[in-house]
């Protein structure tokens, strides 16, 4: 795994003028204009990746209309009819036209077989990633971040070396694996946590928690050792750094020098790769809710495409590509924040 | 300038005892994937009611699963469905990547500016995703799965190109070819290519590790094959079924699969470490004063344009 | 002894009250060990720094100056302890103080200010929240008061836009700028003690006229003493009360700078002179010292400059040199001085 390592960017010139500083009105702009110059490029992707998905669903040779009526029904008169009230007559541009505004005004359409809105089939499904998603970043986080700043303390010691081996071991391990793992561990063989199954919170705090453990867990571990490995890295290259001591020498207590200084600027890259690993977390998710049977959106996928249900797929994928480039907007627009030089470009 | 001795040979990688270990893991793995059914044991198929979750013995070197077939066989049965999609999905990444990828340092702004965004746009998307849409519309076949999968492993190759090659085609001796009158196709057969070679290596098999635990979890999921054929994440998903009464059982194939990612990434990492080059894969947008250092932190860092 | 951490916080005197008489600073035989106790670095240091004194520590690069500045701050490098002696800060020692000591010694007590300044701030802050952040915590001032210090420090520092430098982060400040924030914040909570390590080196001729004349005006202001670490003798020269010059890990002379300067006793000191032609602008030939010093750690039997040392006798070589008093507070370790002070 690459990791990540800060340098010291924009010095002052050799003449020892302080370069300009853009007015505030103009940082603003600037910063729009990134923004949306990332939206512009992304936005496009949302539509190829639906519109892609809308011919695969043309390329299928199956007739959904004819899988509706079932074998028996599905007479050449009655299908001409159900093509023509599903608007699977028309040309597949119209057709995805039509989808797509209608999707934009939050209706997806109808699952063929169930006739169940997909935007009430995703609605109900989504609080099971959420709070698996969510649940996993912090523990992703806390875990990664301890172990790394741990391990950059004392490096060279036993702990630093043990994580080590630990994440070299995790990478190689895929989530589901972990995932199986964690189930013979804690569930079968110690009934500790539940093996399967999902509740909401509005079953109770503790079950609800109990249940999203060890899926939240098997999610974030290779996020947390990604993190570990690039905290400890960046922190042991900041611990060395003048600057640290120069506050020692200023007489700043220990832990505030690591916290406010040290942890404050080593913590950048490992942002960056948290915010590279989330996509591949929901990727997780799906591995989350194979091995831990979690009605999630995963699952909901998979239903679906072997039913081809193409509504339903389409749906899916349309949420999950808006979710994960809003995500990596996000992601990037706080980066560039965090890495800005005073006139409001990102280094 | 040099002679047209290879930036890297075998003999320098083989030197590191890791490497070695690498490469003989994966020779071996390389053997089943070719010869898997064929030097199987026990027919891998062959169900006996009467041997239902058998630990290790003489017979059965693995055991036995819930159906009473010898888990050692289909292990190896199943090696070559695994690595040969695995493959696939990488061959489609590196065409599709690599390619673009050197083309884009001549091929002027425009191009570089749109490949690079729809390389940063495609490198974030989990594939699993696409990978299931694609089933739904042409069918559930592993082959056709492992076509996205190739897709979304492009922008790596790409990257890891275009920054191999940017710095090497910026070298002194590239303009005085090109002063010389010699085609930039020449140029990059001659020159370039040669330089990224390792960077392309070290690529390919971090990415082929990357499709193979992605195969295994497609498997898993019962995406791509019809049982009983075998295939490590299909093993899996069986012994997730059956955990109770089994529970050291998914270890096996978990232990496989760990050992075959873990056999790639140090050979990626010996590669990486002879020839000096260095896999980028690391996040779209960064601040241009963010340098790459390589994976233990203790070398060189060079920073991206 | 390298340094523990175990030992209870000495009784130090609070800051801005108790009495400024005594020394300041007093180093008592020290001996700094490098690369893990290999090799011993610096050899028998002593010196004394009074309140309101400025004192120079001049040698070359290697000459164990800068390990020995670092020896009175609690922060060599790693590998490098101190192996005997003493350490006295106001007449406490620190000698193995522990970090906890350290950290109520720093700032308060001693400051510190270091060749690059602009790589001892934190790049990503401003610098005017890394002043406040030290007044605040150290001496408990509120967000405003704070602020309003850091302004009249950079105003006492010489800024001339303390508004305006206190919101920019130090890539945006120039060097001479940046050494001002620096002095700032180490002076800050009011030590007794600054301590600088090259503080010009970095710096354009003039700007360093600058910083040094602003140091000298803190010691007449605040009565601030300063231990001054520098390879340039004009630096030391022009600003240092008493110097002690530095040879191989060992102090050759020291004394009054005005002596040295004038009539300096040990053969080192004169060769330096000379090189560096202090008050003599119309030297034309390059003058050098031919040879080079020993490397660091190396045991030598006797005068450490002898190999190099053009009036060198073979009692040089004998065996161990001691400082010899030359004059008021003025010590040379020398032999030849030795006999000439036995002679006259």
């Amino acid at each position: 795994m690459t990791v990540i390592t800060l340098t010291r960017g924009g010095t002052a010139d050799a003449a020892g003028a302080p370069p300009p500083r853009r007015r505030r009105g103009l940082r603003v702009r600037v910063a729009l204009a990134r923004i949306g110059g990332g939206l512009a490029v992304l936005v496009p992707i949302v539509f190829l990746s639906s519109f892609i998905t809308y011919c695969l669903g043309a390329l299928s040779n199956s007739n959904p209309a004819a899988t509706i009526l079932g074998q028996d029904a599905a007479t050449p008169a009655a299908v001409a009819r159900l093509d023509q009230a599903l608007g699977l007559d028309q040309s597949l541009i119209v057709q995805y036209w039509n989808w797509l505004v209608q999707a934009l005004h939050g209706n997806l359409g109808r699952s063929y077989f169930t006739q169940i809105p997909v935007s009430q089939s995703i609605s109900q499904r989504l609080p099971v990633d959420l709070s698996i998603a969510i649940l996993a970043v912090i523990l992703a986080i806390v875990i990664g971040g301890t172990a790394g700043t741990v391990a950059a303390i004392r490096r060279g010691g036993w702990f630093d070396r043990g994580v080590t081996a630990v994440c070299s071991v995790v990478s190689t391990l895929p989530a589901f694996v972990v995932g199986i793992i964690l189930v013979v561990l804690f569930a079968v063989s110690v009934h500790a946590f539940p093996a399967n199954g999902y509740v909401g919170p509005s079953a109770g705090t503790g079950p609800w928690l109990s249940h999203i453990f060890l899926p939240s867990l098997a999610l974030s571990l290779q996020v947390a050792s990604d993190i570990a490995r690039q905290l400890r890295t960046s922190l042991v290259q900041v611990l060395d750094q003048n600057y640290i001591t120069g506050a020692k020498v200023r007489g700043l207590p220990y832990r505030r020098i690591l916290v406010r200084h040290a942890l404050r600027n080593a913590a950048g890259p490992a942002l960056v790769t948290l915010g590279y690993d989330f996509p591949q977390m929901l990727a997780g998710a799906v591995a989350a809710e194979a091995v831990f049977s979690l009605p999630g959106l995963g699952q909901l996928l998979l239903e679906s495409a072997e039913t081809r249900d193409i509504p339903v797929v389409q749906g899916l994928l349309l949420v999950i590509s808006t979710f994960v480039i809003v995500v990596n907007l996000v992601i990037n627009t706080t980066l560039n924040w965090l890495y800005r030089t005073d006139d409001g470009m990102s280094a | 300038m040099s002679g047209r001795r290879p930036v890297i040979g075998p003999g320098s990688i083989l030197r590191l005892p890791s490497a070695r270990i690498a490469v003989g893991v994966l020779a071996v793995i390389a053997i089943l994937a070719a010869f898997g059914s064929t030097l199987a044991p026990q027919n891998p198929l062959a169900i006996n009611a009467n041997a239902l979750f058998q630990g290790p013995s003489a017979h059965h070197l693995l055991g036995t699963d819930y159906l009473g077939r010898d888990v050692l066989s289909r292990l190896m049965a199943g090696t070559r469905l695994s690595v040969l999609t695995a493959l696939e999905a990488v061959g489609i990444g590196l065409v599709l990547g690599a390619i673009p990828g050197i083309a884009t340092v001549f091929m002027g702004r425009s191009f570089d500016f749109t490949a690079n965004r729809v390389s940063d746009a495609l490198m974030t998307f989990p594939s699993i995703f696409f990978v299931v849409a694609v089933t739904a519309a042409l069918g559930n076949g592993l082959v056709q799965a492992m076509i996205p999968v190739g897709i979304l492993l492009a922008p790596a190759f790409f990257r890891v190109t275009r920054a191999a090659t940017l710095e090497h085609a910026r070298a002194q001796y590239v303009e005085a070819a090109e002063l010389l009158g010699a085609s930039k196709l020449h140029v990059i057969r001659v020159h370039v290519l040669r330089k990224v070679l390792p960077n392309i290596m070290v690529t390919t098999a971090a990415m082929t590790a990357a499709a193979l635990l992605t195969v295994s979890f497609l498997t898993f999921l019962g995406i791509g094959v019809q049982p009983p054929t075998p295939t490590w994440g299909g093993i899996l998903s069986s012994d997730l079924d059956y955990l109770s009464q089994a529970p050291w059982a998914p270890f096996i194939p978990g232990a496989l699969i760990a050992v075959t990612v873990g056999a790639l990434n140090a050979l990626a990492d010996a590669v990486r470490d002879r020839s000096g080059a260095g896999t980028l894969v690391a996040s779209p947008i960064l601040p241009t004063d963010l340098s790459l250092e390589l994976a233990d932190g203790d070398r060189q860092s060079r920073s991206i344009a | 002894m390298a340094i523990d951490n175990r030992d209870p916080l000495p009784d130090l005197a609070p800051v801005g009250t108790g009495p400024r008489s005594g020394e300041v600073l007093r180093l008592d035989d020290l001996h700094i060990s490098v690369h893990g106790g290999a090799a011993t670095a610096v050899r028998g240091v002593s010196l004394q720094v009074r309140p309101g004194e400025i004192v120079g520590l001049v040698g070359e690069s290697g000459s164990g100056k800068t390990l020995t500045c670092r020896a009175t701050l609690g922060v060599l490098p790693p590998g490098c302890a101190v192996e005997s002696g003493l350490v006295s800060f106001g007449g406490v020692d620190v000698t193995s103080l522990s970090r906890r000591g350290w950290e109520r010694l720093h700032g308060s007590q001693m400051g510190a200010v270091f060749q690059d300044p602009a790589s001892y701030l934190n790049p990503a802050i401003a610098v005017g929240p890394q002043l406040t952040e030290v007044v605040r915590v150290k001496l408990g001032l509120g967000r405003r008061a704070a602020h309003r210090r850091a302004l009249e420090l950079f105003e006492a520092v010489g800024l001339r836009q303390p508004e305006r430098v206190f919101r920019q982060i130090p890539a945006e400040l120039s060097g001479g700028m940046l050494q001002r924030v620096m002095i700032a914040i180490a002076i800050s909570c009011d030590p007794q003690l600054l301590v600088a390590d090259e503080p010009t080196t970095a710096l354009d001729v003039t700007i360093q006229a600058e910083v040094l004349e602003l140091l000298q005006r803190l010691r007449d202001e605040r009565g601030l003493a300063v231990l001054l670490v520098s390879h340039d003798l004009a630096v030391i020269t022009q600003l240092c009360d008493r110097i002690a010059v530095f040879y191989a890990g060992e102090i050759v002379e020291s004394g009054p700078a005005e002596e040295i300067t004038r009539r300096p006793r040990h053969p080192y000191t004169q060769a330096l002179l000379r090189v560096a032609s202090v008050g003599d602008f119309r030297r034309r030939e390059l003058e050098v010292i031919a040879g080079q010093p020993p490397r660091a750690g190396e045991d030598i039997t006797g005068c450490r400059f002898a190999a190099r040392c053009p009036v060198a006798v073979p009692e040089c070589e004998a065996g161990p040199v001691r400082p010899v008093p030359v004059g008021e507070r003025h010590e040379a370790r020398c032999v030849l001085a030795a006999r000439a002070m036995v002679a006259s």
